[in-house]
């Protein structure tokens, strides 16, 4: 039985990761400016420079796919987390307002510390790095005063988080858009983005800074996965257990906060993923955590890359914000998640 | 006479003069200050050529009657909804309502530019009927889907579905700008003729929720009580929600979403005034009207000389109070 869970998993894996090269290669060679696979082999295996087409694909999709994938990667674990801990299938960052908190948080960070994203000399360097470390710590605000809200008798009431992630959301909603409105147009141009859920302006700095979080809490909520098995059973079992489990959870909990607040300070509120990565994954590999996380992650990266190809190509030449692909295609499945709950 | 009576009836005779007061202010500050005798003169002997004479007639009094209006329509809207479907969370912004409108108008924007305004309003309306429709239609068909926070999730998903697809729509036609300035909060460019027309279709929609008040009272008590009484539930229920399309969607088409009127505003009455929504209905809109008209002068003043939306001040005190709600209610019924 195990082994043909493993080998179940392996095969959706590497099923995974082939969608995504295919997504990524969609990605790469259409847009504005069509390139021919030939043209984008060339370029990147080095064989035949070209600087119009270095500057395309290095500069702008390049960037632009390796951010869709990482946030993509972050927001799948931090939905498997979330969803393990709170024992509700419905919970996803966005929904429960972990994301407008980090998002108006680095909207305060903006206003006070107004970054040049152009210029990358050290201190905007420092800056740029800092600014994942404020999404956590709006994003940590915004996560304490959901479960202290939802909190009732001890226990967590399901339909209530979501209610007060409603409310969450619209209040760090309105304080972004104040702090916002205050700030000079170029700043204005940046924070809305991080509003709206956007990655046209991808670059190298930001996905370095989202790098080391996904790096080091990934392999950490990777390993306590197992854990999420356990807080699927009554209470008083997994106490028996000898788990800490309040402790564990609290320490789940930070990690994926933690997860979403690296993904929104490059990204801004992307909805949703967190949400559908992990059912699609738990329908594909069963209920074990361990296996649930990694499809799951890459089950978010590929649905990013696709749905930033889709707003960047169907509305060409406009763009359309990755944040509104994700939403279309998730609320069906959110609604589709609800009917089929149990009231 | 009755305490309620007492309360509802001292609200209505003090608020005409709140009222008034917080319009004076309202059309003396801002950008640039006016005084009290040049609106005066303004009004009595009225001269094109003075700037500040311009300024009030133009600009600042029809954004203060909208504001009333609008509070108003919203307040009355959200008190006819909590009322019939005994939801303590129902109102325009939560139940997809305003958003409905709005996608409706992004529409007609793309496929039928240059309607006049009237037919605007009636698009409006039609929009607002639309979300409303889709998200008690959903809630219907799902177990407990009609229990508050059941309900408060679905319509607040469906408003973001239909949002998203306006955005969408608007981004694919690229008339994002047309629509953002249709729909987005834009109490400082009231359209003097939006606001002429936008008095007959509230005043229908305020007559209506009027007229039904007596039977949301009784709806509002329960199911069987209502049929006990032998109320024709279905009428009503017809009647009050073609009030709310009908406040909604002007009050959308006038000055686009503004959330958390609908919601806090008819608590704050019914805890003034009782149960009875014969008195619910005109206190609310009065106190709508003045709450709304507060807000959009705070909003002048809070980050002077800018401008704040007003949606950001009525979050600011609608979140904490839709968070106590939810804390003290939670999944209970009771409107």
């Amino acid at each position: 039985m195990r082994k043909k869970t493993s080998s179940v998993f392996f095969l959706t894996m590497s099923m995974l990761v082939l969608l995504i090269l295919v997504a990524s290669y969609l990605h790469i060679t259409n847009g504005v400016f069509d390139m021919s696979v030939m043209d984008v082999i060339k370029t990147l295996l080095r064989i035949e420079s070209n600087s119009k087409f270095d500057l395309v694909i290095f500069e702008f999709r390049l960037p632009r796919i390796v951010i869709a994938g990482l946030v993509g990667i972050g927001l799948g674990m931090a939905g498997v987390v979330l969803q393990g801990i709170t024992r509700n299938g419905l919970a996803d960052p966005g929904i429960l307002g972990i994301n407008a908190g980090a998002g108006a948080a680095v909207v305060i960070f903006m206003f006070f510390f107004q970054l040049k994203l152009v210029s990358a000399d050290m201190s905007s360097w420092l800056s740029i790095l800092m600014m994942p470390l404020f999404g956590f710590i709006g994003g940590t605000i915004a996560a304490v005063l959901i479960f202290s809200f939802a909190l009732k008798n001890g226990h967590l009431d399901m339909q209530r988080l979501i209610l007060t992630g409603i409310a969450i959301n619209s209040g760090f909603g309105a304080l972004s858009l104040f702090l916002s409105l205050k700030m000079s147009a170029q700043d204005f141009e940046s924070a809305a983005i991080w509003m709206a859920g956007s990655i046209y302006n991808a670059n190298w700095i930001f996905a370095l800074t989202m790098l080391p979080w996904l790096l080091i809490l990934g392999i950490y909520v990777h390993r306590k996965s197992y854990l999420l098995d356990y807080f699927q059973l009554e209470e008083d079992s997994i106490t028996s257990l000898g788990i800490a489990v309040e402790k564990e959870k609290m320490k789940l909990l930070l990690a994926s906060v933690g997860l979403v607040s690296a993904c929104v300070s490059v990204s801004g509120s992307i909805g949703f993923i967190g949400l559908m990565a992990p059912h699609i994954a738990k329908q594909l590999v069963g209920i074990q955590h361990r296996y649930v996380m990694p499809v799951s992650a890459l089950i978010g990266a590929g649905l990013l890359i696709l749905a930033d190809f889709i707003g960047k190509t169907v509305f060409a030449p406009s763009e359309l914000a990755v944040g509104i692909v994700v939403s279309i295609i998730g609320i069906p499945y959110f609604l589709y998640l609800l009917v089929k709950s149990k009231a | 006479m009755k305490k309620t009576n007492i309360v509802s009836f001292s609200i209505l005779a003090v608020s005409p003069f709140l009222i008034a007061l917080v319009a004076l202010i309202s059309v003396m500050y801002g950008t640039k200050d006016i005084s009290a005798l040049t609106v005066w003169q303004s009004m009595t002997a009225f001269d094109p050529s003075n700037v500040d004479h311009q300024i009030i007639r133009t600009g600042r009094i029809p954004r203060v009657a909208a504001v009333l209006l609008v509070g108003a329509f919203l307040a009355v809207a959200g008190a006819v909804m909590q009322g019939i479907t005994r939801n303590y969370l129902a109102s325009p912004s939560l139940m997809g309502v305003n958003d409905g409108s709005a996608f409706v108008i992004t529409l007609a924007i793309v496929f039928f530019p240059g309607l006049p305004n009237y037919q605007m309003i009636l698009l409006s309306m039609l929009g607002s009927a639309l979300g409303a429709g889709i998200v008690f239609g959903f809630g219907s068909l799902i177990r407990n889907g009609l229990s508050p926070v059941r309900l408060a999730i679905i319509g607040t998903v469906i408003g973001t579905f239909l949002s998203s697809i306006a955005t969408a729509i608007a981004m694919y036609f690229q008339v994002s700008q047309t629509v953002s300035a249709w729909y987005n909060t834009k109490v400082h460019m009231v359209d003097m003729d939006m606001l002429i027309l936008s008095i007959p279709f509230g005043l229908t929609g305020l007559i209506l929720a009027l007229l039904s008040a007596k039977a949301i009272t009784i709806t509002s008590l329960g199911e069987d009580i209502a049929m006990g009484l032998g109320q024709k539930t279905k009428a009503v229920r017809i009647i009050s929600m073609l009030a709310v399309v009908c406040l909604t969607g002007t009050a959308v088409a006038l000055v686009g979403k503004i959330a958390f009127v609908g919601l806090v505003i008819p608590h704050i009455t019914r805890f003034l005034v009782g149960v009875d929504y014969r008195y619910i209905i005109p206190c609310a809109a009065v106190i709508g009207a003045f709450f709304l008209a507060l807000c959009d002068v705070l909003s002048r003043v809070v980050n002077y000389p800018f401008e704040t939306p007003i949606g950001v001040l009525t979050a600011l005190v609608g979140v904490p109070f839709f968070l106590y709600l939810v804390r003290k209610h939670g999944g209970e019924k009771r409107a």
